[in-house]
């Protein structure tokens, strides 16, 4: 029982993390109907600057994110120019896919080069601590993620809801053609919006570095999990991706304790699959014309 | 049916048939290129070598490539191998097998190189091992010491190490074995890296610890891509083992020993077989004061005391800098493999595949590694060394022969 | 585009063919051989990807999980031994019909999705393979790996049967190819990559025809696979069910024109001897992974239709403003 709720605790702990990464996922999707490949790659990419800054200027990880969060910002909106408004045609599905699957072949190949290929981490002087709450142990690191994870989904939200940026986002959710009609920039839309996924990418980046030992192909892992969530979650709706990462942290955590690690992961496949025979479209994702 | 003709497609098919027939052209001209494979008074010994020096074997690949280099320009300052300047001929498989075939077909009979050393891990050394085998090359290698080596029964291959790494934690059987019984841990948790090597070690030690009495109150084996070890110690710490066996590698075995640290768990006897191994990674990754009384295994490491040691370590440092703890005991295992075929020529005067093969499978053979000798499948038959970290340094603990101190025990508390 | 066997078709279809069947024969040397193993092989690979990805318009990016099973199905019968040596490849076509057949429910569950949701379903798939082969020790080894024990075959002539073996099966590739764009079934694949639902709405059996593409393009990738697996002699979880294959098969398509015949053969020819001059080139300073990730880009946006559409839209175009010149000078 015991074990039980620890794996609970470190499911959700850990699910606040991944609910970050694919936040932005699926934000991207939502506007750009573009399925980012290179999610995963770009947290690695965030956890190497915070890497970096941390062992060559002692900057502490969580205060990097305020370095990096913009710095990919400003890389997400040059990716998007460059690499994905110039596509077109009907096929800007699966160009896009196959686009940002070689973004991330990129910076994981730019990353073996400066770095390596051995497993890092990112290790300031409170990383091996942890509180006893109720006899179940809490990892600071762990917790402090999960607190920013929230504050940074807030963020997010606050932008969506309140900001003009965020109604043409929402817009250009629910009706492209509508959006556009009433005057939204679409392309200055999809290039911020692509910033802001990049963005929570490198926060996650930072947490994801010290809690993991990564190296550059570590990206093939997170993706996949990042994939199994937004799906689940139902592509386009942050909520539902911030509802999917915590079942899956929870029950790959669950399945790990009580049944053996390596079926872990498999988890995740299998809950994406169960829901997918039932809703196609994800337990939250809106109904679209056409494709999904 | 009418068959049609269309403009285009005639011209597409000449095209077609004109690029064909210089392709062909050109394959046949480049299958007469290439010389002979013998080495005649003064042509160079090529050795071809196949190594990861892209993709996830990168780091250890490049430190083999330090290895063999170092180990071609020092036989060379001595005149060479029987008088014959060694000249190596080093590609990239990027540490994929498919590439790994391509790469040592390539060698053997396009560039049609003497011999060849092996490359990094048992995961490229399986399918390289069978290219050389089929054309009859000696396979001398530094880095491929799994069980599906092994398996395979080749004739003429050769671990450059001293057992098979599944074999790498008997050694820490060995030395708790040797206790008196009152003193032994009466219980112990396993946890296992699911990949070839790690696994085994751990699943070797617990056989003969079963075997004496000591109870497994956990085992559990997970996933390479597991990043997060705080569940299975969880676990391993619920158990309250006297003893603690971690088949891993570098990352995992951080991961379990942060772990550790965090849920405030210290067994009384810690052995990982890979991590803790490295003088460099390891207090960096887990902090200086908590690497005390953490056992290891390894066949080289810095302050190694065998033959030669301090030589190659001298010879190392001027090539390529930095300081003797940063060395990769894979630069000595390559090293090692160079030795041998200077041993060989010394002792028969001959250099050639048959010659190596049919000599190294009697008698022992002195290495940076250590004596090494080998049944008839290549599986060398000695030990590792059991290291400890004591005053912050890896030091050999056993067999009480070659110890430089006695081993610590029980373990010293985390400092946090 | 589509219509009857042309003369052209069969001269190009005859002379590469030949050619290749003729250059072992000739003296090709080992290397060359290994090099056009697997050339070949990503063709044939290529081409069964198409018939889902480019005929019907599923771009399953997973579909390297039936590379592993075919891989695993050779692998694990004929580990201790080969009989003469050729019992793997007399067995190969029953591989390929089993990986048909298993991927009928596969494909039924996942192609309830569309385009976007389906490639990432299908990525899922790819990772729910790998997990197994790594986790089922019992049959696939796991992590150790599964050997299939060493043909018995000549040196001298060493790679001449697995060469073979895959050129047969390109050839069979293509012909379904052919086949399927002249039949009734490419034309419905057709409207249903065009537009899924009018097609149900206009009586095309859309599910049948779906799965007949995903079930034929499974089984000619597994038996790819299996060919794979003897020729490599040793295959372990992560190398069999490796998304890098998957993407290799997905750029040949695309490069080389999808939903053409010919145009996944090209993509192989042109991708495979490029990534081993990149590997050998670029290699050692590790970029070689960048310079692929900038190929595969500079396709994307310069050539997203691949290149033999693009060439024969060039040509088409060109005819048709002859043809206005020519109509205007006639007057």
């Amino acid at each position: 029982m015991h074990a039980l709720v620890q794996a609970i605790i470190l499911g959700i702990l850990t699910g606040g993390v991944y609910a970050l990464m694919a936040s932005g996922q699926t934000l991207i999707f939502g506007i750009m109907k573009v399925v980012n490949l290179a999610q995963g790659a770009l947290v690695v990419l965030g956890a190497y600057m915070t890497y970096t800054l941390f062992t060559q200027l002692g900057i502490d990880p969580f205060l990097s994110i305020l370095i990096t969060t913009p710095l990919l910002f400003l890389v997400g909106i040059a990716v998007q120019w460059a690499l994905l408004r110039p596509l077109r045609g009907d096929d800007l599905a699966e160009l896009s896919i196959l686009v940002t699957f070689a973004l991330a072949l990129g910076i994981e190949g730019v990353l073996s080069f400066v770095y390596g290929a051995t497993l890092t981490n990112v290790q300031p002087s409170y990383a091996n601590f942890s509180w006893t709450v109720f006899g179940y142990q809490v990892s600071l690191v762990r917790f402090v993620a999960f607190i920013l994870s929230l504050v940074m989904l807030a963020l997010l939200y606050l932008i969506l809801q309140r900001t003009k940026f965020g109604r043409s986002v929402r817009a250009t959710v629910q009706n492209p053609m509508s959006a556009q009609l009433l005057g939204v920039n679409a392309n200055r839309v999809s290039a911020i919006g692509f910033g802001l996924g990049s963005a929570t990418a490198a926060a996650a980046g930072s947490v994801f570095g010290m809690l993991n030992s990564f190296n550059p192909g570590s990206h093939y892992d997170l993706i996949s999990r990042l994939l199994t969530i937004v799906v689940l979650g139902g592509l386009g709706s942050i909520g539902g991706s911030v509802v999917a990462a915590l079942v899956m942290g929870v029950a790959s955590s669950v399945v790990s304790a009580l049944a053996s690690p390596i079926w872990s992961d498999f988890t995740f496949f299998i809950v994406l699959l169960l829901v997918l025979l039932i809703r196609p479209r994800g337990l939250f994702g809106a109904r679209t014309r056409g494709a999904l | 049916m009418q068959l049609q003709i269309h403009h285009r497609g005639t011209r597409g098919a000449r095209i077609l048939a004109a690029a064909a027939v210089i392709t062909a052209g050109a394959i046949a001209l480049s299958g007469c290129s290439g010389g002979t494979a013998k080495t005649t008074a003064s042509a160079p010994l090529t050795i071809g070598i196949s190594l990861s020096l892209t993709g996830d074997f990168s780091d250890s690949g490049k430190a083999a490539e330090r290895g063999y280099e170092l180990w071609a320009s020092i036989t060379n300052k001595a005149g060479g191998v029987l008088g014959h300047k060694v000249e190596l001929t080093i590609v990239d498989d990027a540490s994929n097998p498919d590439q790994v075939v391509t790469n040592y077909t390539s060698l053997i009979t396009q560039k049609k190189v003497n011999l060849v050393f092996g490359p990094y891990s048992s995961l490229l050394t399986v399918p390289a091992s069978r290219v050389a085998s089929r054309y009859n090359y000696a396979f001398i290698e530094p880095a491929g010491g799994g069980p599906s080596v092994f398996s395979q029964k080749l004739k003429n291959l050769f671990f450059v190490q001293p057992a098979p790494t599944t074999k790498g934690g008997d050694v820490f059987a060995n030395y708790i074995l040797s206790l008196p019984a009152s003193q032994r841990p009466k219980t112990a948790a396993y946890a296992k890296l699911d990949d070839p090597f790690s696994a085994p070690i751990a699943a070797s030690i617990q056989k003969r610890f079963e075997a004496a009495g000591i109870k497994t109150v956990y085992d559990q084996t997970y996933p390479a891509e597991t990043s997060d070890m705080t569940p299975i110690m969880s676990g391993v710490a619920a158990a309250k083992p006297d003893v603690v066996v971690g088949g891993s590698q570098e990352a995992d075995a951080f991961a379990q020993i942060k772990a550790m640290i965090q849920l405030k768990f210290n067994p009384k006897w810690l052995f990982e077989s890979n991590g803790a191994n490295s003088p460099g990674d390891f207090p960096a990754a887990v902090g200086r004061a908590n690497t005390e009384g953490v056992f290891s295994s390894a066949d080289w490491y810095a302050d190694s005391t065998i033959a030669g040691s301090s030589k190659f370590i001298a010879d190392y440092t001027a090539k390529y800098g930095g300081n003797a703890q940063a060395i990769d005991p894979t630069s000595a295992e390559a090293y090692s493999a160079g030795m041998l075929l200077d041993a060989v020529a010394k002792k028969t005067g001959k250099v050639d595949n048959a010659t190596i093969i049919k000599t190294l499978h009697s008698g022992t053979w002195p290495t940076l590694v250590g004596n090494l000798s080998w049944d008839q499948y290549g599986a060398p038959q000695g030990a590792y060394l059991l290291i400890q970290w004591i005053n912050g340094k890896l030091t050999t603990v056993y067999p009480a022969k070659t110890a430089q101190h006695s081993p610590v025990a029980p373990k010293p508390h985390w400092a946090g | 585009m589509k219509g009857g066997i042309t003369r052209a078709g069969l001269i190009r279809a005859g002379v590469f063919f030949v050619v290749l069947i003729v250059i072992p024969l000739v003296g090709g040397p080992g290397w060359l051989l290994n090099m056009l193993i697997f050339t070949i092989m990503y063709a044939a690979l290529a081409s069964g990807w198409n018939l889902l990805g480019g005929y019907a318009g599923y771009p399953s990016l997973g579909h390297v999980a039936f590379f592993g099973i075919g891989a695993y199905a050779i692998a694990i019968p004929f580990s201790g031994s080969v009989g003469g040596g050729f019992l793997p490849f007399l067995v190969l076509p029953l591989v390929g019909i089993g990986a048909a057949l298993v991927s009928i429910p596969v494909g039924w569950i996942s192609m309830r999705t569309r385009s976007d949701v389906f490639a990432i379903v299908t990525i899922t798939l790819l990772f729910i393979t790998q997990t197994l082969a790594f986790n089922l020790k019992g049959l696939t080894g796991g992590a150790q790996g599964k050997s299939v024990a060493p043909a018995p075959f000549d040196v001298g002539t060493y790679d001449w049967p697995f060469y073979y073996a895959m050129l047969v099966l390109l050839a069979v590739a293509m012909g379904i190819s052919f086949y399927f764009r002249r039949s009734k079934i490419g034309l419905s694949l057709a409207t249903v990559r065009a537009d899924e639902d009018k097609a149900h709405g206009v009586g095309v059996r859309v599910t049948a025809v779906k799965l007949i593409a995903f079930a034929v393009s499974a089984g000619i990738v597994a038996m790819g696979g299996g060919i794979w697996a003897y020729y490599v002699g040793f295959i372990y979880p992560q190398f069999a069910v490796d998304p890098l294959i998957t993407i290799g098969m997905v750029l040949m398509a695309f490069l080389g024109g999808r939903g053409t015949i010919w145009g996944p053969v090209l993509g192989a020819f042109i991708l495979v001897p490029a990534q081993e001059y990149f590997a050998q080139a670029f290699g050692a300073s590790e970029l070689y992974l960048l310079a692929y990730a900038a190929v595969f880009l500079v396709i994307m946006l310069f050539l997203p239709r691949g290149i033999l559409p693009s060439i024969s839209e060039r040509i088409r175009r060109r005819r048709a403003n002859v043809a206005a010149e020519e109509s205007t000078v006639a007057r």
